[in-house]
């Protein structure tokens, strides 16, 4: 056994359930997902030696991610596809510039708490790419922003200003009443 | 304003726990002055609390897991063990232990025993469960140990501090069992495993992406190994060393 595949089985597939369920939220498609994970589980394989100890997650995730973009920029219409700055070509909405907000928050916050989940994961998967991942880095896997920055490669206020982006949207949608 | 003090902004470090303690004061002091303010922490809450709900990420096929091993060559195409990488510290050291070379090979003996810890939490996070008893109460756990190896481990609750017990299991390290308890810190495990006589544990090391923490107790050598940060592991391991004992 060479020491690259016994390093490979102890940094890379440890990961691969977090590794999967990325590449799905990414490529909102479980066959793609799957490709996009054999493909980035080679690319780790081949650079495994220049795996520095620090991180294996984000390590691997930020392989996924990287893979997962190329890969549908490929396999897609380009024109679905995020652009690198999505902060300068959208405008921010009147719904996610922070304010001014309606009313004491309560109801609306209980509305968004009691969310069916169908309609929380629809909204997730709608969100532009960057704001997605970055959620769902956030939220749904646990990273705080430092590795999510090692991940996604941008600044943490860039991290910052993404998540709260995303969640704007999310909650200007679910804090509005179905009817 | 700036945008590192625009505190719609920050109010999501906030309830990330981003900020450190000085600042998170200085903004709990801003959220009271400001209903509007508040009113977005309560909505950022609520939506984290949804998101909770969604049901957990779907398990990679089995497929995926076979055909990337057989990419790498982890596993030829109808080979079943997924172990067979993992296993390989262990023959070693087996191996080993029984050669006459143990002797000019017994420095290293440390290493190898490390291996072991690391690669066994590795195979317990693989598995379907990361250990052979489920539970976050000490005094089910403790006993547990007790009809199975000779000396059952010290168990602490630090469940107020933020890491959960979630249970324990006996790993082989040196041919020998050894409890091993399984701790949460957030979504990541802790595995605590107590050893006699196999050497002294590294004071603090990294291995494949894990950090490893060791310490020695009455005799008893403690490894801790977890993925998470070193500065939470080390808080960990002060928890546990400083929780009062047992009965």
């Amino acid at each position: 056994m060479s020491d690259e595949r016994t390093r490979f089985a102890n940094v890379v597939l440890p990961h691969l359930g977090d590794a999967y369920a990325l590449a799905r939220w990414l490529a909102r498609n479980d066959s793609d997902a799957e490709d996009i994970v054999q493909e980035a589980c080679l690319r780790a394989f081949r650079g495994i030696a220049g795996f520095g100890d620090v991180n294996a997650r984000a390590w691997v995730l930020s392989i996924v991610r990287n893979t997962a973009f190329t890969w549908l920029k490929k396999h897609r219409d380009p024109r679905l596809i995020a652009v690198e700055n999505i902060e300068l070509v959208e405008a921010p909405g009147p719904e996610e510039d922070g304010g001014p907000f309606a009313g004491p928050s309560s109801p609306e916050a209980s509305l968004i708490e009691r969310a069916d989940a169908a309609r929380l994961e629809a909204a997730i998967g709608a969100l532009p790419e960057e704001f997605r991942e970055t959620l769902v880095l956030r939220d749904l896997q646990g990273l705080d922003y430092r590795a999510i920055a090692e991940v996604t490669g941008v600044p943490i206020g860039t991290v910052t200003s993404r998540l709260a982006r995303a969640r704007r949207r999310l909650m200007a949608q679910l804090g509005k009443d179905t009817e | 304003m700036t945008q590192a003090d625009d505190p719609f902004l920050l109010v999501h470090a906030y309830c990330d726990g981003e900020l450190d303690p000085a600042n998170a004061l200085a903004f709990e002091r801003r959220l009271a002055a400001d209903p509007r303010l508040a009113a977005e922490r309560d909505r950022i809450q609520a939506l984290k609390r949804a998101m909770t709900r969604l049901k957990p990420a779907a398990l990679p096929p089995a497929g995926l897991r076979s055909r990337i091993e057989t990419a790498v060559g982890l596993r030829r195409p109808a080979m079943r063990p997924t172990w067979s990488a993992l296993a390989a510290s262990v023959t070693l050291a087996v191996m080993l232990s029984s050669a006459a070379t143990w002797s000019v090979l017994a420095p290293s003996r440390a290493g190898l025993v490390e291996d072991e810890v690391v690669g066994s939490h590795i195979r317990a996070l693989m598995g379907a469960q990361p250990f052979d008893i489920a539970s976050s109460d000490r005094h089910t756990v403790k006993p547990w140990f007790n009809g199975r190896i000779v000396q059952s481990p010290r168990v602490v609750d630090l469940a107020a501090e933020g890491f959960p017990l979630v249970g324990g299991r006996i790993d082989v390290i040196a041919k020998t069992p050894v409890p091993s308890l399984v701790y949460r810190y957030q979504k990541h495990l802790i595995s605590v495993t107590a050893t006699q006589g196999l050497g002294a544990p590294p004071r603090e090391r990294v291995a494949d992406g894990y950090h490893v923490i060791g310490w020695t107790d009455g005799g008893v050598s403690y490894w801790a190994v977890s993925d998470v940060g070193v500065g939470e592991l080390e808080k960990f391991v002060q928890l546990f060393r400083a929780a009062p004992t047992d009965g």
